[in-house]
Parts: C-alpha cells; sequence; structure tokens
C-alpha cells in the first residue's frame, strides 16, 4: 500500500463531471487554476474541489495503517438571467446524480447538498445555484 | 520513554497460539486486570487483612471492519471456536510490534463479537475476550 494520490483522487472527482458536462448537451466546465470567459446568458459550471482534515483510522505507523481523507466538491452551475430556474436545475439534476451516495476508485461521495440558490452570484449576470459533495477516501498504508 | 499515543498501538494474534502475527485495522484495544482478594483476619484484629489470590483479565478490541485486512477474519471467527481450549494467543502493543516489548500478552478465549453496520458510518467490529492462565506484562 501506497500514501494517497491526492491528484489521483482529484482527477477522479473532476473527470466523472468533465465526461458528464461533455455529452449532449454540453456544458463549459472550469476548475481551480483555469481561466475562463463565459458568454453572456449561457450556462456554465465550475467545480472547486478542496481536500479537508485528515484523521487516524487504525492503529500502526507508516505501514499497516489506515487514515481516512475527507473533502469537498463545491460545483457553481451558471445560467441565464432573468428566464427562471429550469435550465439551472437540470445542469443540477444531472451534477447531483453524478456524485448520490456513488462509490468510484476508492472514492465514498455522501448525498449532495443543493443546489442552492445563491443570492449574490459572482460572477454577477447569471442565475447561481451551487451544489456542494462531501466525500472521504481511505489511505492505506 | 515518551508520552504514548493510541495509534501508536497494535493487536498481534495467533488462533493456534503459535506464531502471533499483527491483525490490520484494529483501532482500539482494552485489557482489565484483576485480582481477588482473599481475607486474612484473625480472631483479635481490629483491622482487616488480605492476600492476593487468583488474577484474571477481560477485555475488548476494536477493529475497521475489511474482510480482505491481514488476520482480521481469523480474529473475528476465533469466537466460532466451539469446546474452545484456551490456546489462542494475544498480544497488546502500547508502541510497536516487537513481542515482549511495551505489551501485554496472554493466552485467552474471544467470548463475544459483535459487528456493526449503521448508515454514514464505517462498519466496525468489537471483539470481548477473557484471559486464561498467565498474563505477562511488559510495560515498564
Amino acid at each position: 500500500m501506497a500514501a494517497a494520490d491526492l491528484n489521483s483522487v482529484r482527477a477522479t472527482i473532476e473527470g466523472r463531471l468533465a465526461t458528464e458536462l461533455a455529452d449532449s448537451p454540453a456544458i463549459p466546465v472550469v476548475f481551480h487554476n483555469m481561466a475562463y470567459e463565459p458568454t453572456p446568458n449561457s450556462s456554465w459550471v465550475q467545480c472547486l474541489l478542496s481536500f479537508g482534515t485528515s484523521t487516524y483510522l487504525t492503529h500502526g505507523g507508516t505501514s499497516d495503517s489506515r487514515n481516512e481523507l475527507v473533502g469537498i466538491a463545491v460545483v457553481n452551475i451558471f445560467s441565464a438571467k432573468g428566464v427562471g430556474p429550469g435550465a439551472n436545475y437540470v445542469i443540477g439534476k444531472r451534477v447531483r446524480d453524478l456524485y448520490n451516495r456513488i462509490n468510484v476508485s476508492g472514492v465514498h461521495f455522501d448525498p449532495p447538498i443543493g443546489p442552492e440558490v445563491v443570492a449574490s452570484p459572482s460572477p454577477e449576470g447569471y442565475f447561481q445555484t451551487q451544489v456542494r459533495v462531501t466525500f472521504d477516501f481511505i489511505e492505506e498504508l | 520513554m515518551a508520552v504514548l499515543r493510541g495509534e501508536q498501538g497494535a493487536v498481534q494474534f495467533d488462533a493456534a497460539g503459535s506464531s502471533n502475527a499483527t491483525i490490520v485495522g484494529t483501532r482500539s484495544w482494552s485489557l482489565s486486570t484483576t485480582k481477588e482478594t482473599l481475607d486474612v483476619s484473625k480472631h483479635g484484629d481490629t483491622f482487616r487483612s488480605f492476600v492476593g489470590s487468583m488474577i484474571s483479565g477481560s477485555g475488548t478490541v476494536e477493529l475497521v471492519y475489511d474482510p480482505d485486512a491481514t488476520g482480521q477474519a481469523g480474529f473475528l471467527e476465533d469466537v466460532l471456536t466451539t469446546a474452545d481450549p484456551a490456546d489462542a494467543t494475544f498480544e497488546l502493543f502500547t508502541t510497536g510490534t516487537s513481542s515482549g516489548t511495551d505489551s501485554v500478552s496472554f493466552a485467552g478465549i474471544i467470548t463475544d463479537m459483535e459487528i456493526t453496520s449503521t448508515v454514514g458510518e464505517i462498519n466496525i467490529v468489537s471483539c470481548n475476550f477473557i484471559t486464561s492462565g498467565t498474563i505477562t506484562g511488559n510495560l515498564e
């Protein structure tokens, strides 16, 4: 066994979203540290993934031991302003269904939170909702 | 010797009592040792006197359940041993896994095993045991 490959965990989570949103109807998706200039009145998605705390799960030192790593994927969904929430929630369902209680490549996703309406969209000029998905990963040393 | 932390501990076990091996996935252990006492007060005494008598122990080992983890299955299923001759051996370590160092060792019997599956939580197994015969302490 080896220490957790956090970049692999990131790729699992982000890759799942990128693949889903590449399907028809395709929705642009951006991740941390990526430049993006959205087209006005269009729909697009921003996924911000962060790792959180690691906790002891079992006895042991640097071998034959396990830790639990947790994190959160915050998915901001933007859609055209002034035309109701329907189009936004259609995307929200796609995002939610993608992670809801799924266990993939050792990453376990909890039931998602949202989509919740964001009162002050950032950037402005869009209707914004947010889906948050907490996840955990067992590190086997 | 520095103060020890729980995660430094370990549990070794062998159902046949020949060669202890580390159980992967243990998350806690406890051992309670009790010495019975005999009242040796005599006529005319005004204060009771005692001498130590039989010593016994019991405790619990908790595991994060993983059917593929080394040593877990043999440990959990030892509770199913019929006509158990108490030939299983345990060594409970406060730190490290060097036999005879920072540990307590004994033969014993697993008297009950409980496995729990709770929504939103990791599956946990708890095994209670009693000691049989000599308890050897190496905690100094």
